[in-house]
This record gives structure tokens, sequence and C-alpha cells, in this order.
């Protein structure tokens, strides 16, 4: 007995998602997700280093940051992420239309993470934190910057598949760009969750 | 209207998001805040891996590969609490 035919067990997945061993996305997606995760693998290693060279510095630094602007940015990036999953969630049903709202409002809301990082970095330049202000604040501006150049890659990878999803490129049939560019930005959610515990919060 | 899985998760998130920005302001460096720090990496990363981008239902090898990222960066802030100096001389260069 297939107990996936009960209701009350049914996945929340549509079929075409559930099919185990299933790979999302494309294999170009992947092979750019890997090199992404090992560069800031990478980039964390010259973190830690870093802190065990300079406790001092790493114990105080995060006292000076702006906690409201970390929290603002997580908070956008998870709920981008979030919009980028009903979008894959709308497409499989076919809806079009629903689909592309998700994805302009995820875009909206990442547009959100710039923002707010030009005026955290004004906020800081105002309290004297630039890249010479210590060690800790060298590797914060390396780092986060950093990922704000992936997350913008990923930005122009939604207004990408945006402008496809409205030529009607994608259906419930064939979608994986769509898929391919959420897996994307939910990688950028990924990497931002450590920087966000590395910088605002541990100390 | 009910939560579906999707808004579960992103409320859970957001959640620990919180929890998060009240450690940020209150917390004191010590044990309790680098495991809680790796916690939240390692839960709210997992939540992300398993839900958003849809791991749990797709290719173990993919699924483990993402969990080994989080699991050495988790590691890594417990380890670089408690073996700072070890890590300190082993990147020293003489």
């Amino acid at each position: 007995m297939d107990l996936s035919d009960t209701p009350a067990l049914a996945s929340p997945y549509p079929a075409s998602a559930d099919t185990p061993d299933r790979i999302p996305g494309n294999a170009g997606i992947w092979v750019g997700i890997f090199c992404v995760l090992v560069e800031f693998l990478l980039l964390f290693g010259v973190y830690f280093v870093a802190k065990a060279h300079n406790p001092d510095a790493f114990l105080r630094g995060p006292d000076k940051l702006a906690t409201l602007a970390g929290v603002t940015i997580t908070l956008l990036l998870l709920t981008s992420g979030y919009c980028m999953l009903k979008a894959v969630e709308a497409i499989r049903r076919d809806a079009r239309w629903i689909s592309l709202r998700w994805v302009l409002l995820a875009i909206g809301l990442g547009l959100g993470y710039p923002l707010v990082k030009f005026f955290e970095i004004r906020w800081n330049l105002a309290h004297g934190i630039d890249g010479e202000a210590g060690v800790f604040y060298t590797v914060y501006y390396y780092l986060t910057l950093n990922h704000l150049v992936h997350l913008s890659w990923g930005l122009l990878g939604l207004g990408w598949v945006a402008a496809r999803t409205a030529l009607k490129a994608y259906s419930a049939q064939s979608h994986s760009g769509l898929e391919a560019a959420a897996l994307y930005w939910h990688t950028t959610d990924l990497i931002w969750l450590a920087i966000f515990s590395l910088f605002y919060v541990l100390r | 209207m009910k939560p579906g899985p999707a808004e579960r998760i992103w409320l859970l998130l957001i959640g620990l998001t919180g929890a998060g920005a009240w450690l940020a302001e209150t917390g004191q460096a010590g044990w309790p805040l680098t495991l809680v720090a790796a916690g939240l990496i390692a839960i709210k990363s997992r939540l992300v891996i398993d839900y958003y981008m849809e791991m749990i239902r797709a290719d173990r090898r993919f699924r483990y590969v993402l969990f080994a990222f989080v699991t050495i960066v988790s590691l890594l802030v417990v380890l670089s609490h408690s073996w700072g100096d070890l890590l300190r001389r082993i990147t020293t260069v003489y």
C-alpha cells in the first residue's frame, strides 16, 4: 500500500520534487555552489587563524558593530529565500504569474541587503570603523563584502529567471533553471548565517 | 489560515534569528555563548538545506556535502574557543 496516497501522510512536496536521489537544479549550479562553499570555508579559516592570533581584538570587535544591521540582513535573506521556495512551489503547479510575483518579491527583499550594507558601512565609518581599525574589522570587511559580491551574482540570476518566467520559459515539467537560481540564492543564505554568528554574535 | 510547511520553517528561522540577536546584544564571551553560536549555525543551516533547498528529498551525497560544510564551520567555532593556542602555534611562521 502506498501511504503517500493517504491525505494525512501526503508529502508536502509535489511528485516532481519527491523522487529519492533527485538532484535539484542543474549540474552547472552545483559546480558553482561547491566552489563558493570551498571559497568561504577558506575565508572562514582566515577568520579563525586571525582570531587565534588576536583573541582580544575578536573579543571586543563585535561590540562596536551595528547588530541591527546584521539582524536586518539576516531577516531579509531568510524571507527572500522563503519567497524563492514559494516561487518554485508555484511553478510546479504551473502557476507562472504567481511564481513570477514570488521571484520579484525575493528580488525586492534581496535588494534590501546592499541598501542596509550601505547604511551599515556609513554608520561604521562615522564611528571610526574602517578597514584599518584593527584585524577584526579587516576580516569583517573582507568577508562581508565578498559575500555581498556573491549575493549580487545571485540577484542577477534572480533577475534572469524572473525575465524567463515572464517569457513563459518555465513550466511544471521544465523549471530546472528556476530551481538552480533558487539553490544559489539559498546558498548565499547559508553562508550569511555563518557570517552573522561569527561577526555579530561570537566573542 | 493554518501555516504550511514553508511558513513554519520560515517562522522557526525568524525565531532563531531573534535568539541570535538577543545573544549578540547580551552574550558574554565563554563556553555557553560559543556552544549556542555554533548550535545556531548548525540548526538554522540544516533548516535551510533540508527545507529551503529541499535537500531532504534529494540525492543524499549532495545533502551530506552541504552538511559537511555546516559541520566544519560549527566545529571550528567550538575548537577555536578551546584550542585557540594550538591553532596560533601551528600557524605561526618563525
